[in-house]
């Protein structure tokens, strides 16, 4: 369409609040990022800094806290999300076939998303008390094991739980998504496929899985951004205890910048991670596409 | 179609055995709740108290205290404030860019798409240096900006998508009749991309009511406090929680999200479907 | 019709809101001319759900705000952690609050940061104040010539015992070192519930928690300088500490620092945990949550270096930028008689000579750690107190999970102790 001078400013109009938000609120932390992550910029200098070339990042990379840090925040990626998508598919898949009661499961199943990423962690970290409910009904109840599961006490623990916490917290929002995308499916296909004499499973990997792709696409970038994001539930659930090794990114960069005050290692680390991720959803983008052709 | 009974069974029953770990955690919480304080590391523990030992204390506890009202209060006016900013920038910029080429189009759309991908908490650092400078630090509104900034995108995004589906057709009969183009925004695009923007408002209404992180390290006040500020400072570490106490305010936590939820479910389902593959 | 409604309720929601939120604001402008209403910020660590906090903002500001019709006071409590953080933080950004009650062992750190006012110099009638105040209690607020704040109340740990417990098992309350050991070691275990039990509970591993140990059997983190750790915290005597509660802990003696564990008072007071080493507010604390429970207190079990606690305590200071006359009305008054004694009742030490006279401090269980505090002994006070308390306890956590044995981990520290300490 032509812009006559009119429209242009009303296009303008249109656009300035969103671009002032953006330019304020995104574009200059970004670029502030960028620039701290080269100075030392912590407590001690922050009105003079000193610019320190690329020591931050050569801190961050040789920092064995990072390292743990990192692998802490793959493995919840990895394990979070293929679970809440799988788990979320088949609740969606079984809620598609079920004719009664749709609503109050959908509710239900939905709960834990609008439940606050505090109250859920203060929940889970009740319930896996060593001590705790869970380890009772575990022990003294069916007599799984003889002796208290220490959940949240040694690295893997923690890590478990809390990747347990994003699975369970992430069903629900996963089942929204391919419920709706399971309707966008045309019958039709179905149909044609059974006529072929296709069973379910078949039906589910030829014509329901083609047909959806979009939307896994969709859940996996949004899911692994978010699996990066975590931050309350570990914080909340060991504070990265024993000994930073349940650390998250997040959770050892925001202890690096406000507990610590060295923001320019805290600007480098963030940087990396952006990066990082901006690099894997490029690579989920062209996997996919791939896979189209 | 005819449906299986034999499955319909089965399928009820692998709904119900999922609900039962998805629901359980819920219902300890409430549980707890009414237990007496006293009786939280009891011997047996018991998922539920008895009939006779059912309290509301820690409730009537909570109800007592002015301050839980006003953090309440602060939840929802960030909430509300933000989600409603977001809404109207983000219609406006998403109804834009599916509908006109403008200089730089390409460049926003993918800085759009890029700051999408950067998790928000990533720019904390640079963004608390910008609340000192723009004296934001302590101050209950000067959240809400920030909570825009970061819902922004991926509303945008999500709206443009919306947009497209619906037929241009309108807008040139619009148009024709000598309407602006803010006519056409308001009397077009906003009532038919309704759904999409309330599917996407859902989304960033639970971003800001339960943002954490960010409230924590900005707000001081115990009286500008955002509720999960509040559930978090109440909750000791090593000293004695009072579970009960805690509960019952995440108990009232949850109620104001799960209205928004229960009311504008018919939104969210077909929001989704409609927008979130086309964009 | 519907929507109206919800529309107009949403407005009125947000139109409310602001109104209540700009009431909260109004205060605190920096308006600071002398009639006008002024309101000071106190940040403080008396924890949201103690006793403390209720004598505080029901009984003592009200009574100070009566005193002080101009003044308005904004308490606000932190969690320990989070109140250190919040200090760092709000530095950064001007925000600081007028008024702070700080642990002692921070002062030196905020003084190196140049944040604190020296009081001394500011204040005229500063001799008058702190000539009522404990003279030993106000050395931990003054650093070289100059005095940072005033001392707000003092404590220590003793030792809290299960008086059942030990009367059962036949044994009398720990004195040395070796009693305590083998106390922990008696009474842990399963209970008749078949509950796991533990002799002694350590909430954390700092320095906080480890000093006790590690000063009564002869350890100690720095030299007496506080110039050097090397030879220090990893001087056999330390180690030995560390070793020891690493084979009370894989005996099953001890715990309470890791993440699921249950919270020291509830553990204490449901019969799980047997000792505790704590300090005067858990009387407190104990009585209302656990009222029919019955404890013991003695003196931390002696080792080859004695019986050595820690000392503990707060002092209130003033941050710069303060409203200094009105944060000074409010700091006199909380050092003073009357908010000393109240604060007594919840079971803080109070340092003013008159409070402790007073019958209420006479009357409170307090003897047991006034005797304590005679022999124990202040942590280091650099300003690099609070990354070396960070780094003990990551180190510290890597012993008790046998990630390092003792001297490994206390050999890296005192590396990382000599470096902090020299710059």
């Amino acid at each position: 369409m032509k812009l006559t001078g009119k429209r242009k400013i009303q296009i303008g109009v249109l656009l300035l609040p969103g671009i002032l938000v953006f330019a304020i609120f995104t574009c200059y932390p970004i670029i502030k990022l960028f620039i701290m992550s080269f100075f030392e910029w912590n407590y001690g200098s922050i009105l003079d800094q000193n610019f320190i070339g690329l020591q931050n990042y050569i801190n961050v990379f040789s920092d064995e806290y990072f390292r743990t840090a990192f692998v802490n925040t793959i493995i919840y990626t990895l394990v979070t999300v293929p679970g809440q998508m799988i788990l979320g598919l088949l609740v969606a898949l079984l809620l598609n076939q079920v004719t009664r009661l749709k609503v109050t499961y959908r509710v239900l199943y939905y709960l834990p998303v609008i439940t606050s990423w505090v109250v859920a962690s203060l929940i889970f970290k009740y319930v896996f008390n060593t001590e705790g409910m869970l380890n009772y009904f575990l022990t003294d109840i069916i007599h799984l094991t003889s002796e208290n599961i220490r959940w949240l006490d040694t690295r893997w623990g923690g890590l478990c739980i809390a990747m347990f916490l994003g699975i369970w917290k992430g069903i629900g929002w996963n089942m929204i998504v391919f419920l709706a995308a399971l309707q966008t499916v045309p019958t039709e296909y179905y149909e044609a496929a059974s006529i072929d004499g296709a069973s379910s499973v078949k039906k589910f990997f030829h014509v329901t899985l083609p047909c959806i792709k979009g939307n896994i696409l969709f859940a996996l970038v949004m899911l692994t951004i978010g699996g990066f994001n975590v931050y309350t539930s570990v914080k909340m659930i060991t504070n990265g205890e024993p000994g930073h090794q349940t650390d998250m990114i997040l959770t050892w960069m925001y202890h690096k910048a406000f507990n610590t005050g060295d923001f320019g290692y805290s600007a480098a680390l963030s940087f990396v991670t952006a990066v990082v991720l901006a690099i894997l959803a490029v690579i989920q983008f062209r996997l996919m596409q791939n896979k189209d052709n | 179609m005819k449906k299986n009974i034999k499955t319909q069974i089965l399928c009820h029953i692998l709904l119900i055995a999922g609900l039962i770990v998805v629901v359980l955690p819920m219902l300890y919480m409430i549980s707890t709740s009414l237990k007496p304080n006293g009786a939280l590391y009891e011997f047996p523990p018991r998922f539920f108290p008895d009939l006779d030992e059912i309290t509301l204390e820690n409730y009537q506890y909570i109800l007592s205290q002015k301050k839980f009202y006003i953090n309440f209060l602060n939840s929802i006016f960030v909430s509300v404030s933000s989600v409603l900013l977001t809404a109207l920038i983000a219609s406006a910029m998403g109804f834009v860019i599916a509908r006109f080429n403008f200089p730089g189009k390409k460049f926003l759309f993918a800085f759009i798409v890029l700051t999408m991908i950067v998790p928000g908490m990533t720019l904390i650092v640079p963004q608390y240096e910008l609340a000192v400078k723009l004296n934001a630090i302590n101050s209950l509104a000067a959240l809400i900006p920030f909570y825009v900034a970061w819902t922004i995108a991926y509303s945008t995004f999500m709206i443009k998508g919306f947009v497209e589906n619906i037929p241009k057709e309108l807008d040139e009969a619009i148009y024709m009749d000598g309407g602006s183009v803010f006519t056409v925004f308001r009397h077009a695009i906003l009532p038919l991309a309704k759904p999409g923007i309330a599917s996407v408002s859902i989304f960033n209404f639970l971003t800001a009511w339960e943002e954490f992180p960010w409230a924590n390290t900005v707000i001081n006040d115990d009286l500008k406090r955002t509720l999960p500020i509040a559930i978090s400072g109440f909750f000791g570490q090593h000293q004695f929680t009072q579970w009960g106490y805690v509960f019952a305010l995440s108990v009232f936590s949850l109620v104001p999200i799960l209205l928004v939820f229960i009311f504008c479910q018919k939104f969210f389902v077909a929001g989704l479907a409609s927008g979130s593959v086309k964009g | 019709m519907k929507k109206r409604a919800l529309q107009a309720i949403l407005i009125s929601m947000i139109l409310g809101t602001t109104v209540i939120s700009g009431c909260a604001q109004s205060g605190n402008g920096s308006n600071n001319s002398e009639d006008k209403q002024v309101t000071i910020n106190f940040w403080h660590n008396y924890s949201a759900q103690s006793a403390e906090n209720e004598i505080l903002t029901n009984d003592l500001i009200p009574q100070f705000e009566k005193e002080h019709p101009n003044i308005k006071v904004n308490a606000v409590s932190h969690e320990w952690a989070d109140l250190h953080q919040k200090i760092l933080i709000s530095a950064q950004s001007d925000t600081l609050p007028d008024v702070a009650r700080l642990d002692i062992a921070w002062i030196p750190e905020f003084q190196t940061s140049d944040i604190l006012v020296p009081l001394d110099q500011e204040m005229t009638d500063f001799e008058d104040v702190s000539g009522q105040l404990l003279e030993n209690a106000m050395d931990t607020a003054t650093i070289g010539d100059h005095t940072y704040g005033l001392a707000l109340n003092t404590n220590t740990k003793i030792l809290f015992y299960n008086k059942a417990a030990f009367e059962d098992a036949g044994l009398n309350a720990p004195v040395t070192m070796d009693d305590f050991i083998n106390a922990a070691e008696t009474l842990s275990g399963e209970n008749a519930n078949g509950q796991a039990v533990w002799g002694y509970n350590e909430p954390a591993l700092g320095g906080w928690n480890l000093c006790p140990f590690i000063w009564s059997m002869g350890g100690s983190i720095t030299n007496e300088d506080e110039t050097q750790s090397s030879g220090y915290i990893n001087s056999p005597e330390t180690i030995q500490a560390i070793e020891t509660l690493k084979q009370l802990y894989d005996a099953g003696a001890i715990t309470g620092w890791n993440s699921g564990d249950i919270p020291m008072t509830d553990g204490f007071g449901t019969g799980r945990y047997m000792m505790l080493l704590e300090g005067p507010w858990k009387i407190e604390e104990l009585k209302g949550a656990y009222p029919d429970f019955e404890y013991e207190m003695c003196e931390m079990p002696a080792g080859s270096g004695g019986s050595v606690s820690v000392l503990g305590g707060e002092d209130i200071a003033m941050f710069k930028g303060a409203q200094q006359e009105a944060a000074w009305e409010f700091m006199k008054f909380m050092t003073g008689a009357y908010a000393q004694e109240k604060m007594a009742e919840a079971g803080q030490i109070p340092v003013n000579t008159e409070a402790l006279d007073s019958q209420t401090v006479q009357n409170a269980p307090f003897a047991p750690f006034l005797e304590a505090i005679k022999t124990a002994q202040s942590r280091p006070t650099v300003s690099c107190w609070s990354e070396m308390d960070s780094e003990l306890s990551v180190a510290v956590t890597a012993v008790m999970n046998g990630e390092k044995t003792a001297q490994e981990a206390m050999d890296e520290l005192a590396a990382q102790f000599d470096e902090l300490l020299q710059s």
